[in-house]
């Protein structure tokens, strides 16, 4: 027995059938000009919140980088303003036979000197980074070592022992500031032996008046306060390496996620294709067969 | 033996009938293609025959009725499948129609403008003295705004235009339902009972049609008359010859807008929860659940930046000394609008956040001065960027957003919860989706089911009125035998 088709019946079944095959067509199109395989999150709910979940992850992997970046700024200011110390003071040491010796011309000679270097170290203290003082803790805007001028000649810290810390991880900060009186002062502080804008001073100071034992106590401190720029240039150097490594960390990481997310986002072009192909060939042998089939009746026949 | 003249009522009562059949496969051509039309059989019958001694003679034949063939149990069952097609295909369109937008994944997206705010903390974290960094704060935070902001009234747009159509679809199902209720009575005051088809067909296309408008249950009574409610029982539509309309109360619904109200009682009765499919049920259901669902989570992560952000905000320090409002200022709004929690008080954890976003703003005194943010822990110490970094880690704390309403954060990071809200959005578009496609596959097989049955095949028909011209012509031929006997037998004994 044959079931009744009612003359409605297939072109209801046909349309119903094209119009899927066109909503499909659509779709496939988007995707292939869009490159996106999801036209909408109802595509792939979870695969939408995981590309925003991995988009957010590059953004803030990008964002770090760029923090890491800023952190090298001031870590390579600092490690060059430290390396130029470094050189002053190893200049001082040249000088230090000269200027303690008993001729008193050449000692002469090597007073403008001192004093050229006391004044290159003061301005290396006061070392501006992008409009502020990297050597001043957290007081960035104010002028970190101020020379008190005669008769004492002291040179004072302004600044604080405040650390500036930048993110350059969810759980790794990094400090991007060396204090300036850690630096200059060392660790006995202000007028100590460690105190090397003091010594530079008393150098100065004991050049000009021809005072001897003043020169030669000054010179001694000057091994102590050399061991203590090298030991924060090593500290700078080694935040300079832990940087390195997390902003290399970083972006390989980013190319992973980016990586991760075009595989649940990019279109399939291959398979697109194929079922885009597909897709056609059946609308048009739709198209072809509801034309042909309501072509014939029986009316056709009767004469 | 009876007469010539009763063999000539033969073959006129052949002739009749074949001619009424014959109208009732024209009536069948005609509708081929009308909605709802039910294919229409003449019932013939031989009719009583006379006795002769013990012989009966047949009458011929004669026209007992005109019947619809229908199975009126697929009818009820399109009806209530219609309605929840309908109401997926409206949720559908609408929930999709907005994922584009709430759903952006791209750089563009919700989620990024949030994440792109904490990461202006970052930058000026790295520089708190720069006045161009924290300009920069304030414009990301605003745009932030702007973006939710936006979202949100994209989302209420579409509320608003769900209540409009409540209102014409209100209009429409009373229609309906009051032409439903007349073809009621006239089909139960014919006699016989049920004899009415097209006035049944009528009914039946004007069933469909409020199908399509509201969820409906129809069931029907001893004398064919349609009994319908709304599809979760709640209110009856039509009773037999009473239709019930309903109506739209502007303002007694959530948010000022309408509710749907039964006049059946002597009171209003509301049934807006009631009416769960069809467009109404489906713009209902987008108005105060989808769409405004969607809302809540806005506000909920609204509310976690705004908190979150204040409560941190105030313990830091500005860079403008001189300033009162240099410590211990919200970041979001004013302070003195502020409660404890960071929150204007009218915004409050038991109504979820509510309007968040719309009050949600920059501090006006930080627009009018950014040195104001405060970016250190300390007082006093322009370099400090403690609090900055404070305020840039909120980015992946979790536990930051409260999303059951009891005042304690308990999802997050505020990236995660814009990525559950599009997991959520496409989870919803794809279960309308498939709810769709589904139902529409359930209504078209049951149509195809009720087209077997009622459905008008030309071919049939052809088949039919061939048959039946034949037996016009046979009838015809038999009239003229029975003449030209009647014709023998008066001219030939007559001579």
């Amino acid at each position: 027995m044959s079931l009744r088709t009612a003359s409605t019946t297939q072109s209801r079944q046909s349309l119903l059938d094209l119009q899927r095959t066109q909503t499909r067509l659509n779709e496939n199109t988007q995707r292939i000009s869009s490159g996106n395989r999801l036209t909408s999150p109802g595509d792939d709910p979870s695969a939408s919140a995981m590309i925003l979940d991995f988009g957010t992850s590059i953004g803030a992997n990008t964002q770090f980088l760029k923090q890491a970046g800023a952190a090298t700024n001031y870590l390579t200011s600092t490690e060059s303003a430290l390396n130029t110390a470094v050189s002053d003071v190893t200049r001082l040491m040249e000088l230090m036979p000269a200027a303690s010796g008993s001729n008193a011309s050449s000692t002469a000679a090597v007073a403008p000197e001192v004093d050229a270097i006391r004044s290159s170290l003061l301005s290396l203290g006061n070392t501006q980074v992008q409009g502020k003082y990297i050597f001043a803790g957290t007081n960035t805007q104010t002028v970190p070592f101020v020379d008190a001028g005669l008769p004492t000649n002291t040179i004072s810290y302004a600044g604080n022992s405040g650390s500036i810390s930048v993110g350059i991880s969810a759980q790794a900060n990094v400090v991007t500031n060396l204090n300036g009186d850690t630096v200059f002062f060392g660790a006995g502080g202000q007028g100590s032996s460690t105190d090397l804008f003091k010594t530079v001073t008393d150098l100065s100071t004991g050049l000009s008046t021809n005072n001897q034992a003043l020169v030669q106590s000054a010179g001694a401190n000057l091994s102590g306060i050399l061991d203590n720029l090298n030991k924060m240039l090593a500290t700078v150097g080694g935040r300079q390496a832990g940087l390195n490594d997390m902003q290399n960390t970083l972006s390989g990481l980013n190319v992973t996620l980016q990586g991760l997310q075009d595989n649940l986002q990019a279109t399939d072009y291959p398979g697109t294709m194929t079922q885009f192909n597909n897709d056609q060939t059946i609308q048009s042998a739709t198209l072809s067969a509801m034309s042909k089939v309501s072509k014939t009746n029986l009316f056709d026949y009767l004469g | 033996m009876p007469g010539l003249n009763s063999s000539l009522y033969i073959g006129l009562t052949g002739l009749s009938a074949s001619q009424s059949a014959l109208n009732v496969v024209g009536h069948n051509i005609a509708n081929v293609n009308t909605p709802g039309y039910t294919r229409q059989r003449a019932d013939l019958s031989s009719n009583v025959a006379t006795a002769q001694g013990q012989v009966y003679f047949g009458t011929g034949v004669s026209l007992n009725s005109v019947t619809g063939i229908r199975d009126k149990f697929l009818d009820l069952q399109i009806y209530k499948e219609t309605a929840v097609q309908t109401g997926a295909d409206q949720r559908y369109s609408t929930v999709n129609a907005i994922a584009t937008s709430l759903g952006d994944t791209s750089s563009s997206g919700l989620g990024a403008q949030i994440q792109s705010f904490f990461q202006s903390f970052q930058d000026l974290a790295a520089s708190p003295e720069s006045s161009a960094l924290r300009t920069n704060v304030v414009g990301k935070a605003q745009t932030m705004i702007t973006s939710l902001k936006t979202q949100y009234s994209m989302l209420d747009d579409q509320r608003r235009s769900a209540d409009q159509s409540v209102g014409d679809l209100v209009t429409q199902v009373n229609s309906l339902t009051s032409q439903i209720a007349k073809l009621n009575d006239q089909i139960t005051s014919t006699v016989p009972v049920g004899s009415n088809n097209d006035a049944i067909d009528q009914r039946k296309a004007l069933t469909d049609q409020l199908s399509n408008l509201v969820g409906i249950n129809v069931f029907e009574g001893s004398k064919g008359e349609y009994q319908i409610t709304i599809d979760s029982g709640s209110a009856t539509l039509v009773s037999g010859s009473n239709a019930y309309t309903l109506s739209a109360a502007q303002g007694a619904g959530p948010d000022g807008m309408s509710a749907v109200m039964s006049n059946m009682g002597p009171t209003g009765t509301d049934v807006t929860a009631g009416i769960k499919n069809g467009q109404l049920g489906a713009q209902l259901d987008l108005r105060d659940n989808i769409l405004s669902g969607f809302q809540r989570q806005l506000d909920q992560v609204a509310a976690g930046i705004s908190s979150q952000v204040n409560l941190i905000h105030q313990t830091g320090y500005g860079i403008n000394a001189a300033s009162a409002a240099n410590h211990g200022t919200d970041f979001f709004q004013t302070s003195v609008a502020n409660g404890a929690n960071g929150l204007p008080p009218s915004i409050t954890a038991a109504t979820f956040y509510k309007g968040m976003v719309s009050s949600l703003s920059v501090n006006s005194t930080i627009v009018g001065d950014p040195s104001l943010i405060a970016t250190a822990g300390a007082a006093g110490a322009v370099g400090d960027n403690a609090n900055a970094n404070a305020i840039a880690n909120l980015q992946s704390a979790t536990n930051t957003v409260d999303t059951n309403g009891n005042g304690v954060g308990d999802s997050g990071p505020f990236s995660s919860s814009i990525a559950s809200l599009v997991g959520d959005l496409g989870t919803q578009v794809q279960k309308y989706q498939t709810q769709s496609t589904t139902q529409q596959n359930l209504v078209a097989a049951l149509q195809n089911q009720r087209d077997q049955v009622s459905g008008v095949n030309l071919d049939e028909e052809a088949a039919n009125m061939m048959n039946l011209q034949r037996g016009y012509q046979a009838s015809a031929r038999f009239i003229n035998v029975i003449n030209q006997l009647t014709d023998q037998l008066v001219t030939q004994f007559g001579q």
